[in-house]
């Protein structure tokens, strides 16, 4: 009965924390909402960390889904590799990891580890960079940063909740200027009709940035894609159709899309 | 403004069995929408349409 997507944490850090749980698991942890069916993890970007990821995933029958490899060079790139396995009752699990999250400088990642929530092997991505990992062209996530944003201080809160009654509450009581217009109008006494008008701006472009961003790696990965589901034998052990993905990513996953990962 | 319903916001109050229990019922429920579900919900291919996953051919592990 205990949630798959935490006991699988456990695995990949049994032996140092590697991974971090991210996204909607990680929005369960912190008790916001039951909200994801998948599992997302931020993966260390070292070989050592691949090998027992897929060891672990390989144990439990998974299988690739069409993405990249789970290789240090791709996911420095940002890139996103992406399985599944059917767990004993029979229900699908689908597990994703990234090394290179979106809006997290890379700068920041190590910090990220050290700054992780839970206990023990239970290593899940700290609510502030949780919202910014949150920061989707999916509407139903900006409720959940909303929410997020209360498990921080007021003024980090004022920063990036996406309550507008919490901006209004916030604006005067927390820090100085900021670099949001809904709440510098806030701050500058504005009616509330023109705050919610300019959060809901500031939603709109967070989302056509995200989107602009899996756009750029879409078609970058258009042919490497075709390719994968016509030769990967993905019912094949999982190192072996490992090995043919990254044989096929040598030959046409570019490793790094420009300006794509800072 | 309260941005997500009571039944959300109640799960704080749960001890950590019934966050558990209620989870995995949850989770059972949500094999219903499978074939449903878009192909990637997480990473940077999440504008890309169905692909040709392995899901039928090991369902029966």
């Amino acid at each position: 009965m205990v949630n798959v997507f935490f006991a699988l944490t456990e695995e990949f850090n049994s032996d140092g924390v590697i991974a971090l749980l991210a996204s909607g698991q990680a929005v369960v942890f912190y008790r916001i909402a039951l909200m994801s069916k998948d599992g997302d993890w931020v993966l260390k970007e070292t070989r050592g960390a691949c090998r027992h990821v897929l060891s672990v995933l390989a144990s439990h029958g998974a299988r690739y889904r069409p993405g990249a490899p789970l290789d240090p060079r791709w996911l420095a790139g940002g890139w996103s590799c992406h399985f599944e396995f059917f767990d004993d009752k029979k229900r699908r699990v689908r597990c994703d990891f990234v090394s290179r999250p979106p809006r997290i400088p890379a700068a920041d990642i190590e910090t990220m580890f050290s700054a992780a929530h839970g206990e023990g092997a239970l290593r899940v991505v700290d609510p502030g960079r949780l919202v910014l990992l949150k920061q989707t062209q999916r509407a139903k996530d900006y409720p959940v940063i909303g929410e997020l944003a209360r498990l921080l201080p007021p003024q980090s809160e004022r920063e990036l909740t996406t309550d507008p009654d919490r901006i209004l509450e916030l604006a005067t009581e927390a820090g100085g200027d900021s670099a949001r217009e809904s709440v510098r109008l806030a701050r500058r006494g504005r009616s509330r009709e023109e705050v919610v008008a300019a959060l809901a701006g500031e939603v709109d472009r967070l989302q056509q940035a995200d989107r602009a961003r899996m756009q750029r790696y879409e078609r970058a990965a258009q042919g490497y894609l075709a390719e994968f589901r016509g030769t990967v034998p993905v019912e094949a052990p999982l190192e072996e159709a490992h090995a043919f993905a990254v044989r096929l990513a040598e030959r046409s996953l570019p490793t790094t899309l420009e300006g794509e990962v800072s | 403004m309260q941005m997500l319903s009571e039944d959300d916001l109640d799960l704080k109050e749960m001890t950590d069995v019934e966050l558990e229990r209620a989870w995995d019922l949850w989770f059972d429920l949500a094999q219903s929408t499978n074939d449903a579900d878009p192909p990637y919900s997480h990473g940077v291919l999440v504008g890309l349409g169905l692909d040709r996953t392995p899901a039928h051919a090991h369902r029966e592990r």
